[in-house]
C-alpha cells in the first residue's frame, strides 16, 4: 500500500523525526551520512578514532585509478562537516543500544584526546618536549594537521602542557557518556587487521621487514616518513626484492575463512608503485587465485606484470623466517611448475588479514543494517555504494512502518 | 572605496621569526587599498574569530586578506565563516599560505622567506582587486524520476523511489521487466528461484500507482539539467515528453556468443552458460558428465576483463547438477576462481564439498574439445598437477562474459557521460561509485560494470538514495551541485556582447553545459550553470576572452601574475 504523502519535503517534514545513528566514519559511513543529510535527516556519526575517513585515510593511492585517495575523501569530509544536520562524535564508541517506548536509546562514550584538535596548530613542540615519544602527528594524510598523545605510552609528566603555545593539552581529560534518542542505527564500522602472530609460519613480528600491507602502505606512502622511497625498516637502504604474500590468514580455516576481497588488487597496486619508484626492486606476488573482478582490475594486473615487471607465483608459502645473516627466507612451492624453493627476500608484505572491526566474523547473512566491510568484505566503491543503499532501506523501512501504524 | 584589512599570523612562533612580520606589515601597509594590517599570535582558535571580526568592522575595510597557514590547515575553516561577514562573498576573503609553503620550507633563509611572503601577499592583493564570485542559480525540482532499464538494478531503483513516495517513469526496451534474471533458473548465492526473486519487484511495478511502466520504449532525446531534465521517449505508439528531476541509468549488460571458440556451433551439446540456464528452467539440463570452461572470450586480448559473475554462476549450476543427480560428474576448468568476499568464498567451498571438481588451466594452454558431431571429451593440461587430463563429457558449458549494452553509447551521448574502454558507464570516482560526470544522472547495475543481481539491487537502492537527495528538495542551487564544500569553484560565465558564436566552447565542454542559442538573430553560446562544473576548458579555447570563470577571471589572475614578476621597488 502506498502512503499518502511522499517523503518530501524532508527538509521540512523530517523536522521532528529522530536522528539516525551511524557507526563508523569510513567510506560507507560517510556516504550514508551525506545521503541522509541531503534527504533532510539529522545524523549522529560515531567514529572510534580521532579523525573521519576510516581505512581510506591509510591508503596512499586508490586502485585502479592510481590517484591519491586523499583529495576526493577530504572533499567529502569537508562537505560533511558543513552539513548542519550531521553531528560528528570523534573518539567515541557505542556503549549500548536499547529500545524504549519513545524510540531507541544509544549510549555514546567519548574519550576526548589529550590534545584538543580545534586548538592544535601542529607546531610539534609537544613531540620535541616528550621524553617518551608519546606525542606524534595524528597521521600523514590528515588535515588540518594535528598531534596526538598515545595514552598508553604517556606517563602524564606534563612537559608538553608547558610548551604548548595554544593551551591545547589537558592530560586530565575524562571520558563522557551521552545518551541519544535515535530512530535507527546503521553499522558501518569497517575492518581492522587481524593479528597474524597465531599463525607462526608467516613470521610476523620476527623481523622488522615482515609487515602487513597496511603497515607497508604507511611505510612507503609519499606523504609518509620516507617520502615515497622504498627502504628497509631494518636499515640498509633499499631492498633488492620484496615478496607480497596473498591470503595471509585469509581463506584459512584457522583464522579467517573468507577472502578479504581487496588484497589482490592492493598487492598489485603496491608492487606496481614499488616498480614505478624503483624499477630495480624485484617484486614477487605469491597468490592462490588472482581476484581482479572490478572495472579495469584485470587490465591493471596485466600492466603490473607486462609493463612494470611484477612476478606472479601461484603458491602459498609454507614458512617465512628471518635469516641469521640478514634478509628473510620464503619457502614455497610454485604450484604451476611444481617446484619447491627457498628464496631470500629483503622485505615481506603480508596481505589479507582483514576482519570486521566489530564482532567475531561474518554470520550466514549480512545484517540488514550493516554496510561496507562490516557487512561483507568490500572495497571503497562497494562500501560507498552500500552506505547509500542501507540509508535508502532505513528511510523506506521507517516510512512504511509509520504508515502501517 | 573601502579597502583591505590584512591579518598576519605569527602562528605562535611557527611563522615569525623566519618571516620578519613587522617588516612585512610595514611593506604591505604601503600597498594601495590596504586600510589596516594587524599582527596576531593566532587566527584559527575559537576565540580569534570575534577579535578578527571586531578589527574588520573598526577598520572600515570591506575585504579581508589572511596570511597564515595552508588552506588545508586550521585557517581554511575560518575563511568560510569570515565570508559571511563580507556579505557571503567568498571573493572578498583570501588566504595566503606563509607557513607550510613559506616559513617552514625556508627556515634557513629568513630574508628570502620574508621576500616570498611579501610577494605572495601582494599577489593576493592584486587578485582580490578583481575578485568576483559566480552568481548562484536556483531551479525548482521536478519531483519525478526516470529509470532506464527494468532489470534487477532498475526495478530496485524504481521500487525504492516509489516506496519513498515519488513518481517514477520506468522505461524498458523490452515488453516486460525482469532483465537478465528472467533468463536464469536460479540466482546465486541464495539459490532462490529466479522467478521467486523477481516476483516482488514485478508486482511493485504492477501495483504501485507511482510507477509508470513504459514498455518497448527508448529514450530518444534528453536536455535539461539536474532538477529539470526534459526527456523524449519513443515507442511504436509514438513519442512522449517528460520532465523529471533525476535520471537513473540501469540498462544492464548484454550476452556474448562464443562463435568459433571451443567448436561452439559446430558440435552438439556445447552450450553457453545462458543456454544451460534455459535448460535448467525447462528441467532438461541433466547430464551424466558436464564440463564447464571458464573465461571463454574473457580475460583475453579482445575483452581484457573479468566479468565477475561467470565463476559463481558456473559454481551454482555445477552444484545444481550434482544435487539433481548425485552420480553426475561435474568439472569446472578455470584460470582463477573469482569468488571474492565471505559469501562467495563460502559458496565456492560448498561446491567443493558437493563434489564438484575444479581443474586449473593456463591461458596459454586452453582446453581442447574433442568429438565428432557431438561432444565426446575435453582434453586439458592440469596446471597444478602438470598432467594432461582427458575428461569424458556429455555436455560442455562455455562460461562467457557479459558485454556492454549497445544502447549505452546513445545514452552516453544524450547525457554527456563517459564510457569506459569496454562500453560500460564510468562513475565519477571510486568514492562516488553511483554518480556520474553529469549532476542528477546516476548509474547502477551491469550498465556500470557486470554484477550479479544481488549487487545490482544494492546499487539500484543506492542510486535511488542519490536521486532522493535531489528529489527531496523543492529547489536546488547550481553551486550545491558542485559537490565541493562551499561550491567554491563557481561556474562559467559568457558575455553576450563579445561572443562570436564560434562554438569552440561547445565542442570542448565535457558536461554539455555550453550550447549555441539564437539571440537577436545571431548564435551566441550560453553556459548552463546547473551543468557547469567549473573545469575551465571553455575559457582556454575562447578566442575573444568572452568566457570567464568569475572565481578565476583573467583580470584577477593577470594582476596576480604581474605582481609576481614585478621588478625593483615592487619587491
Amino acid at each position: 500500500m502506498t502512503p499518502e504523502t511522499p517523503l518530501d519535503n524532508p527538509r521540512q517534514t523530517a523536522v521532528g523525526a529522530l536522528p539516525i545513528l551511524i557507526e563508523g566514519g569510513g567510506a560507507a559511513g560517510i556516504s550514508a551520512s551525506l545521503d541522509l543529510a541531503a534527504a533532510g535527516r539529522s545524523v549522529h556519526l560515531i567514529e572510534r578514532t580521532a579523525v573521519l575517513g576510516g581505512q581510506v585515510l591509510r591508503l596512499d593511492k586508490l586502485y585502479p585509478t592510481d590517484h591519491c585517495a586523499f583529495c576526493p575523501l577530504w572533499t567529502d569530509i569537508r562537505r560533511l562537516q558543513g552539513e548542519p544536520g550531521i553531528t560528528v562524535h570523534l573518539s567515541s564508541v557505542i556503549a549500548s543500544l536499547e529500545a524504549s517506548a519513545e524510540g531507541n536509546l544509544a549510549t555514546i562514550v567519548t574519550k576526548p584526546p589529550f590534545i584538543a584538535p580545534e586548538r592544535c596548530i601542529s607546531c610539534g613542540r609537544c613531540a620535541e618536549a616528550c621524553p617518551l615519544g608519546a606525542a606524534r602527528p595524528l597521521g600523514e594524510h590528515i588535515y588540518p594537521p594535528s598531534f596526538r598523545i598515545d595514552e598508553k605510552i604517556c606517563d602524564r609528566c606534563g612537559r608538553c602542557v608547558g610548551v604548548c603555545p595554544t593551551a591545547a593539552i589537558d592530560l586530565a581529560r575524562q571520558e563522557e557518556r551521552k545518551t541519544l534518542k535515535i530512530a535507527k542505527a546503521i553499522r558501518a564500522a569497517g575492518f581492522v587487521e587481524a593479528d597474524l602472530k597465531p599463525l607462526p609460519e608467516f613470521g610476523y613480528g620476527l623481523h622488522p621487514d615482515i609487515m602487513t600491507s597496511l603497515e607497508f602502505e604507511a611505510w612507503t606512502a609519499e606523504a609518509g616518513q620516507n617520502g615515497g622511497r622504498i627502504v628497509r625498516k631494518s636499515g640498509g637502504g633499499s631492498p633488492a626484492n620484496i615478496a607480497f604474500i596473498q591470503c595471509s590468514g585469509a581463506r584459512d580455516k584457522r583464522l579467517l575463512p573468507w577472502c578479504s576481497a581487496v588484497c589482490c588488487m592492493h598487492a598489485l597496486k603496491q608492487s606496481s608503485w614499488v616498480k614505478r619508484r624503483d624499477a630495480g626492486i624485484d617484486c614477487w606476488i605469491f597468490y592462490t587465485d588472482l581476484r581482479t573482478v572490478g572495472r579495469d582490475y584485470y587490465a591493471y594486473s596485466q600492466r603490473a606484470v607486462d609493463e612494470a615487471g611484477v612476478r606472479l607465483v601461484r603458491g602459498r608459502p609454507g614458512l617465512i623466517y628471518p635469516l641469521p645473516g640478514g634478509g628473510i627466507a620464503v619457502k614455497y612451492e610454485d604450484t604451476l611448475t611444481q617446484k619447491r624453493e627457498i628464496r631470500r627476500f629483503d622485505m615481506v608484505v603480508l596481505n589479507g588479514n582483514l576482519r570486521p572491526s566489530v564482532g567475531d566474523g561474518y554470520g550466514a547473512e549480512p545484517p540488514a543494517d550493516a554496510c561496507g566491510f562490516a557487512a561483507e568484505p568490500a572495497d571503497v566503491a562497494q562500501s560507498a555504494c552500500q552506505g547509500s543503499s542501507t540509508a535508502m532501506k532505513v528511510l523506506i523501512g521507517e516510512r512504511e512502518g509509520s504508515c502501517r501504524a | 572605496m573601502p579597502g583591505v584589512i590584512a591579518f598576519l599570523c605569527r602562528c605562535c612562533g611557527e611563522i615569525e621569526p623566519t618571516v620578519d612580520l613587522p617588516a612585512l606589515r610595514e611593506r604591505i601597509g604601503r600597498e594601495e587599498g590596504v586600510a589596516a594590517v594587524e599582527l596576531r599570535d593566532t587566527l584559527c582558535l575559537p576565540e580569534d574569530r570575534a577579535a578578527i571580526l571586531k578589527a574588520f568592522e573598526e577598520s572600515g575595510a570591506d575585504r579581508i586578506l589572511l596570511a597564515a597557514c595552508s588552506p588545508y590547515g586550521k585557517v581554511g575553516n575560518v575563511v568560510a565563516k569570515l565570508s559571511a561577514a563580507c556579505g557571503n562573498d567568498r571573493s572578498r576573503v583570501r588566504l595566503i599560505d606563509i607557513r607550510e609553503g613559506c616559513a617552514w620550507i625556508h627556515r634557513g633563509d629568513p630574508a628570502g622567506a620574508t621576500a616570498k611572503a611579501c610577494d605572495l601577499m601582494r599577489m593576493g592583493l592584486g587578485f582580490m582587486r578583481h575578485g568576483k564570485q559566480s552568481a548562484d542559480a536556483v531551479v525548482s525540482v521536478r519531483p519525478e524520476c526516470l529509470v532506464v532499464g527494468a532489470g534487477s538494478a532498475g526495478l530496485a531503483a524504481a521500487g525504492s523511489i516509489a516506496r519513498a513516495g515519488y513518481p517514477v517513469h520506468l522505461v524498458e526496451r523490452g515488453a516486460a521487466g525482469g532483465g537478465m534474471v528472467k533468463l536464469l533458473s536460479h540466482v546465486y548465492p541464495t539459490d532462490a528461484g529466479a522467478e521467486e526473486r523477481l516476483a516482488p519487484y514485478l508486482e511493485a511495478i504492477a501495483e504501485n500507482p507511482l510507477i509508470t511502466f513504459h514498455g518497448k520504449t527508448r529514450v530518444a532525446a534528453a536536455t535539461g539539467y539536474a532538477g529539470d531534465f526534459k526527456i523524449r521517449l519513443a515507442s511504436e505508439k509514438g513519442e512522449k515528453n517528460l520532465r523529471v528531476g533525476t535520471v537513473i541509468l540501469a540498462t544492464g549488460a548484454g550476452v556474448w556468443l562464443p562463435r568459433g571458440l571451443y567448436r561452439y556451433g559446430e558440435l552438439k551439446e556445447i552450450l553457453t552458460l545462458m543456454e544451460l540456464e534455459r535448460r535448467q528452467r525447462e528441467g532438461k539440463a541433466a547430464a551424466k558428465r558436464t564440463v564447464f570452461i571458464q573465461c571463454v572470450g574473457a580475460r583475453c586480448p579482445e575483452r581484457p576483463y573479468c566479468a565477475t559473475i561467470c565463476c559463481p554462476s558456473s559454481i551454482k549450476n555445477a552444484v545444481l547438477l550434482r544435487k539433481a543427480d548425485p552420480d553426475a560428474e561435474v568439472t569446472i576448468l578455470h584460470r582463477d576462481i573469482m569468488t571474492p568476499g565471505h559469501i562467495l568464498e563460502r559458496y565456492y567451498r560448498s561446491a567443493l564439498e558437493a563434489g564438484v571438481r575444479f581443474i586449473r588451466f593456463a591461458e596459454a594452454q586452453p582446453p581442447v574439445v574433442l568429438g565428432e558431431g557431438r561432444v565426446g571429451r575435453v582434453e586439458v593440461f592440469d596446471a597444478i598437477s602438470g598432467l594432461t587430463r582427458e575428461i569424458e563429457a556429455d555436455q560442455v558449458i562455455l562460461s562467457t562474459p557479459l558485454v556492454a549494452n549497445a544502447d549505452n553509447a546513445k545514452l552516453a551521448e544524450l547525457f554527456h557521460l563517459p564510457l569506459d574502454g569496454y562500453g560500460f558507464f564510468r562513475e565519477d570516482y571510486p568514492l562516488h561509485p553511483l554518480e556520474t560526470r553529469q549532476a542528477g544522472v546516476f548509474i547502477c547495475g551491469s550498465a556500470r560494470w557486470p554484477v550479479a543481481s544481488g549487487e545490482a539491487v544494492t546499487q539500484g537502492e543506492g542510486a535511488a538514495m542519490k536521486a532522493l537527495s535531489i528529489l527531496g528538495r523543492k529547489e536546488i542551487s547550481a553551486l550545491s551541485m558542485s559537490r565541493l564544500p562551499e561550491g567554491k569553484l563557481g561556474h562559467a560565465r559568457i558575455e553576450d556582447g563579445s561572443c562570436s558564436g564560434c562554438g569552440n566552447c561547445v565542442a570542448v565542454c565535457p558536461y554539455g553545459a555550453c550550447a549555441l542559442q539564437p539571440v537577436g538573430g545571431v548564435f551566441v553560446s550560453r553556459a548552463n550553470k546547473m551543468r557547469c562544473r567549473a573545469c575551465g576548458s571553455c575559457t582556454s579555447v575562447c578566442p575573444n576572452g568572452t568566457v570567464q570563470m568569475p572565481e578565476h577571471n583573467a583580470r584577477a589572475v593577470g594582476a596576480m601574475i604581474r605582481r609576481a614578476f614585478a621588478e625593483g621597488d615592487a619587491r
